[in-house]
């Protein structure tokens, strides 16, 4: 578009933003360098090349390496930098040309990055000039086969409020009113005996005893056995996760397992049947057979009703991600946008995962029965829609922290596969492991936010703020693939949590439209007239379609001041009124009266 | 997905004109509890006001029968099922299994006659504005608050109607216009029956010589002046010269007149519309496959494939192109600092949807609620936009076409891609669409003022009005909102995410030009899409319920207490109800301004699903 004043400042990557608010936090700004540092980031090397922005065309800069980021400042002006990357964003470094290729900025290096963007630096030709720019971004973006630590483990940030305090298992389970008649709180897995996988803490049927567990968990692949991850506070139907039964091909049988499934349905003696969601399509779990694994069959369990939910495996979601990067990146796709975005299937299977959250939410909500959910391990689709139906059901998850704490809870503690999925410093590019299940639940809770304007306390930028550090490294929360993992390698105390940086800036993150409602149940649409792809984050780097500053978070400070304004003038009608109320204590419709509610709102 | 409702129609006799007669009622019995607070006063929510209906079809079971009713049709069977296609996407399903079947034949003959009136004059809106003038002819200034139009969703501001020569100088005043003037030649349409009374032309061109030229122009349409930027570049419409041997020379004349009002003599770029943009019928057959995607069954079908059924109903690729035209013109007035001059065979077609869209991108005032709708006045009423024909109140048109909504389409584009560049929200332009098809306002009724002037005054004859001095008759505007909605209500118009508030500042008693300060000239582009949309709709849900003392309209009792109701959704329900009482002073929000907008990419042309969310 002709009228398009093609900025630098556009390029900016949003991990600037978080600098700027570190800055403040007391990052070293070596004036001298230009780059600034966190605490325990040291500079490795600089080099002049040539960055070949796919927007704006080359420009020449200059890069510096540290050991958490990839930092570029253009030579011609004294400007804003124009990359600022964390090197854990980096999947892939290629050599792009040779020594006598010819053509303009032919010689370089080409990156590719996990949050939907490509990097490519050109270098002259003479004496090898990349190599060891290379080798020092490969060592330091892929430690891991280097033995070097992961930069979580360097980095000496402090902030306000720790982020480690902010999920406690028996807190988050008090609240939801656990334990209780029909369920214990179990100490089995404490030393990761029972599940290596599962956290330490586990709530299990009252009626369980820990040697029915251990009889369980060997009907289920990786020992996951079905545990509580939410109880409903009213009719006391519960969501229950786990993994497949190892059914096998001929069909074995496990008396204690199809005993424990009718254990949790008794735990509400309203319900005749469980439901039992396979989140797989009915194909694959027949196919998961040939490995030993499979699913409840109606014949060995009597009380239970078994649906499919047709969400694809890892390695699907993987390459549709794949395809939504081809028609986003670096150009968008402009003839055929709409049917080119169909054929990538990405917001098909975002619908499929909705979906499935929400007949998981209804059963729940609606008092009919209790759910159980798995997939294959429990660790990917399950925690999709365990979570998702979660944040429907209970408006405590949808606060900023109670989003933390579903996060913290239902994906970290309960072993979604981070470092497998993401590849946290590791170099295996095209590791079959990788898959952005995770994002795909942030892009369904980012869908419900828009669906839902006023129920969500954060806002777009935390999200995109999870995500950012999903794949920096900067912080301990998502290292590892599971809590025991974790535990060996003492990330809480030798790791900074990323719910310290949010907490600590907990207004840059919130919606200014939040308004709290306890017991509202939230239904998605799940149409494809309703999802849309998450522009902000897909084409973030496009700077057509990011512009900043963005005057909508301008407006967001704006409206939150004036909220804080407008709940400062009912404290003042509050004292007003309760002195009119000693007057006369008779008024029945006194807004005092309200004030008591009120309070809770904010 | 259909109102499918078994009881019998209610339907109301002609003369009942206190009641609107011209709206279908069928109530759900339970609709006593109001969920949402949001509430068209003219109509309920499952009200059709007969210029929204598209298509009847009776249908009778047993005999496996059915017609489409035209007007003046006969029904030779008994209907057991009437189903009422809508202008709006709605299907309105009516079964007969209670009532009588001569009653039942009886209301879908008097449906199809009342919603397909052969003349003009039988519109409702005449009856209703003739019935105002009979009831109001006893009383001293009794005549309707016509034109006019009062305060756009609780603003104080009058929309201008350009419908007079002073509003016309004002527009000129207010965007620094040097080198242009009013023109008053056509009063009392003498020059063409197509154009306004009023307009703005080059002042290097004298009346006679616009009379003279007037004559090569197709509907002696000659150039009218849209609006000028600050650097003096102006926009300007006109139709086709048809006399080829005048052409060149015509066309020389006029061109030398725009280059002498531009303070540096810059050149004319003339866009020629017709060659450029998708024509009508295109858009049209367009709007007809986004329609039939919409209310198709059964809803897995199109679900399925919805993306690329979307994409090949070309809707959105059109409303992408007049986007992607207008910014390429703003492009050259704002940057280039050229003229430019929008060229269409009548120029009254789309030449309407770009000369909006490009003041849309280019002016903030246009994106405040006043401003908007006095270029809705100023570039589609006045400027002859043919809303009987192209809506087809009468529905006999071949020449219907969507352009309006096509228009607010990309309005609600730009408002998706700058959420926080615009006063008004998706809500308000969701009703302003809506209002196109409520024959009851005089605003987009007529293919032209001169229409209006015309019909109406034949009307007020043979009806034994006195009009005095006034050229026909006033019909109620769309503009006074407070005929359609509470303030209350109202405040549901504004955009909380609004951060550019700059309207003519009036000093020392003159009105001056709006200020243009460029903050930055990137600033603002960001792309927050539906942010808005769902919000509002959320809002009416949690707005409080009892508060009637606020539909009164002036004595709103928090706005009198210097809150901006607009923003007490930042308060919990509760919080909002106890605030009634609160004492303070008006709170000053800060203020921006917004440069211009840019339409961006395909990615952020999105499908406006609303009318999607309120019927599926």
């Amino acid at each position: 578009m002709a009228s398009a004043p093609n900025s630098k400042y556009n390029t900016r990557s949003l991990e600037n933003e978080s600098f700027k608010r570190a800055s403040r936090d007391g990052v070293n700004r070596d004036l001298g360098e230009a780059v600034p540092r966190l605490p325990g980031e040291t500079r490795i090397t600089d080099k002049e090349v040539i960055y070949i922005c796919p927007f704006n065309g080359p420009i020449k800069g200059r890069v510096y390496i540290t050991n958490y980021r990839l930092y570029l400042r253009s030579l011609e002006m004294d400007s804003a930098p124009i990359l600022d990357v964390p090197l854990g964003v980096i999947s892939r470094i290629e050599k792009m040309g040779g020594a006598t290729s010819r053509g303009e900025n032919s010689y370089g290096l080409d990156i590719t990055c996990k949050d939907m963007r490509n990097l490519r630096f050109a270098l002259k030709q003479e004496g090898h000039s990349r190599r060891d720019m290379f080798e020092i971004l490969t060592r330091y973006a892929f430690p891991l086969a280097h033995s070097l630590p992961i930069f979580a483990f360097l980095n000496e940030e402090r902030f306000n409020m720790d982020g480690w305090m902010v999920y406690n298992p028996v807190e988050e389970y008090r609240r939801q009113g656990l334990p209780n008649h029909h369920w214990r709180i179990t100490f089995i897995n404490k030393c990761y005996e029972l599940c290596d996988t599962y956290p330490a803490l586990l709530v299990v049927p009252f009626r369980a005893t820990d040697e029915d567990l251990k009889r369980v968990a060997t009907f289920r692949s990786r020992n996951r056995i079905p545990v509580l991850s939410w109880i409903h506070p009213e009719n006391k139907t519960v969501i229950v996760r786990c993994s497949q039964p190892l059914v096998g091909m001929s069909g074995k049988r496990n008396k204690d397992d199809e005993k424990y499934l009718d254990v949790i349905r008794e735990t509400n003696r309203q319900i005749s049947k469980l439901t039992i969601y396979d989140a797989r399509p009915n194909v694959n779990a027949v196919a998961n057979k040939a490995t030993g694994g499979g699913y409840e069959s109606d014949d060995a369990y009597h009380n239970t009703e078994l649906f499919f939910l047709d969400i694809h495996n890892i390695h699907v979601m993987r390459e549709s991600l794949k395809k939504v990067k081809d028609i986003v990146y670096p150009n968008v796709e402009e003839s055929h946008w709409l049917s080119s975005l169909e054929s990538t299937h990405w917001l098909e299977h975002i619908k499929l995962v909705l979906t499935g959250a929400i007949q998981v939410a209804d059963k729940v909500s609606s008092g009919k029965s209790s759910v159980l959910v798995h997939c294959s391990d429990g660790w990917d689709r399950t925690a999709q829609l365990t979570s998702l139906a979660m944040l429907m059901l209970d408006s405590f998850y949808r606060s900023i922290e109670g989003f933390e704490i579903l996060v913290q809870k239902e994906w970290i503690s309960f072993g979604h596969k981070f470092a497998s999925r993401i590849g946290h410093g590791d170099k295996n590019h095209a590791d079959a492991d990788r898959s952005p299940i995770f994002l795909q639940f942030i892009d369904c809770v980012w869908q419900m936010s828009k669906q839902f304007p006023t129920a969500f306390e954060f806002n777009e930028r935390f999200l995109i703020t999870i995500l950012d550090h999903l794949y920096s490294c900067r912080f301990g929360t998502f290292l590892y693939n599971c809590e025991s993992a974790r535990e060996r390698q003492k990330v809480t105390e030798r790791t900074v949590s990323l719910w310290s940086l949010i907490n600590s800036n907990k207004d840059t993150f919130r919606n200014p439209f939040y308004t709290k409602e306890i017991n509202r149940v939230l239904y998605p649409v799940a149409s494809m007239r309703h999802l849309e792809l998450w522009v902000n984050y897909y084409i973030r780097w496009n700077p057509r379609i990011k512009q900043q500053p963005n005057p909508v978070e301008q407006r967001y400070m704006e409206l939150l001041a004036l909220r804080d304004e407008y709940i400062k003038r009912l404290e003042e009608l509050q004292l007003t009124n309760s002195a009119k109320l000693s007057d006369s204590s008779t008024s029945p419709s006194s807004p005092s009266q309200m004030l008591p509610h009120v309070q809770t709102h904010f | 997905m259909h109102c499918h409702r078994h009881q019998s129609v209610r339907f109301m006799g002609k003369a009942d004109l206190h009641q609107l007669q011209n709206l279908l009622h069928h109530r759900r019995p339970d609709a006593t509890a109001e969920k949402f607070h949001f509430r068209n006063l003219l109509l309920g929510e499952h009200d059709v006001p007969l210029t929204c209906i598209e298509q009847i079809v009776t249908v009778n079971d047993h005999k496996r029968k059915q017609k489409v009713l035209g007007p003046n049709q006969k029904l030779k069977f008994n209907p057991t099922e009437l189903i009422i296609y809508c202008k709006d996407f709605r299907i309105v399903r009516f079964r007969f299994d209670e009532s009588g079947p001569e009653s039942a034949k009886k209301v879908c003959l008097a449906i199809a006659h009342y919603s397909q009136p052969t003349d003009l004059q039988l519109l409702f809106a005449f009856e209703y504005v003739g019935k105002k003038y009979h009831n109001s002819a006893n009383k001293v200034n009794g005549v309707p608050t016509g034109g006019g139009g009062g305060a756009g969703g609780g603003g104080s501001q009058k929309t201008p109607l350009f419908e007079t020569y002073s509003d016309w100088d004002r527009e000129i005043k207010r965007t620094g216009a040097a080198g242009w003037r009013v023109c008053s030649i056509n009063e009392g349409y003498m020059v063409s029956t197509c154009l306004p009374e009023y307009f703005v032309v080059p002042s290097s061109l004298a009346d006679q010589d616009l009379k003279t030229f007037s004559h090569s122009f197709v509907g002696r349409r000659m150039p009218l002046w849209c609006w000028s930027h600050a650097n003096g570049s102006a926009l300007v419409r006109m139709a086709l010269i048809k006399d080829a041997l005048q052409q060149r020379k015509v066309d020389q004349r006029v061109c030398n007149a725009i280059t002498k009002s531009h303070p540096q003599r810059s050149d004319v770029y003339k866009s020629d519309l017709d060659k450029t943009l998708p024509n009508i019928q295109e858009i049209q057959a367009a709007f007809v496959k986004l329609k039939q995607l919409c209310v198709n069954e059964p809803f897995e079908e199109t679900e399925e494939k919805w993306l690329s059924s979307l994409e090949s109903a070309r809707w959105l690729e059109y409303v992408r192109t007049f986007l992607k035209h207008s910014a390429e013109l703003v492009y050259t007035l704002e940057s280039k600092r050229i003229s430019v001059v929008l060229q269409e065979e009548e120029g009254r077609d789309l030449s309407c949807v770009v000369a909006s869209l490009v003041q849309v991108m280019l002016d903030p005032h246009f994106r405040t609620i006043p401003g908007f709708q006095s270029l809705i006045q100023k570039e589609w009423v006045m400027a002859g936009y043919q809303f009987l024909d192209r809506c087809n109140h009468l529905k006999r048109s071949e020449k219907e076409s969507p352009l309006f909504l096509l228009f607010l389409d990309a309005t609600w584009q730009l408002l998706q891609q700058h959420p926080a560049a615009f006063e008004f929200s998706e809500t308000y332009l969701a009703v302003l669409g809506d209002s196109t098809r409520i024959s009851l306002f005089g605003t987009f009724l007529f293919n032209s003022p001169h229409q209006r002037v015309k019909q109406s005054t034949e009307f007020a004859i043979s009806k034994n009005i006195q009009l005095g001095d006034e050229k026909g008759l006033k019909f109620p505007s769309v503009w006074d909102w407070s005929l359609q909605f509470t303030a209350k209500d109202r405040t549901l118009f504004h955009n909380p995410l609004y951060i550019g508030r700059s309207m003519p500042r009036v000093q020392n008693g003159s009105v001056k030009p709006f200020k243009r300060t460029k903050v930055k000239a990137h600033l603002v582009l960001a792309h927050t899409p539906r942010n808005i949309s769902l919000r509002t709709q959320h809002i009416e849900s949690e707005a409080p319920s009892a508060d009637d003392t606020a539909s009164a309209g002036f004595e709103d009792p928090v706005l009198s207490r210097g809150l901006d109701r607009s923003l007490l959704f930042l308060l919990g329900t509760e919080a909002r109800e106890a605030l009634g009482s609160v004492e303070s002073q008006r709170i000053t929000a800060v203020t921006w301004e917004v440069p211009f907008l840019k339409p961006i990419h395909s990615a952020s042309c999105s499908f406006w699903n609303q009318p999607a969310q309120i019927f599926f």
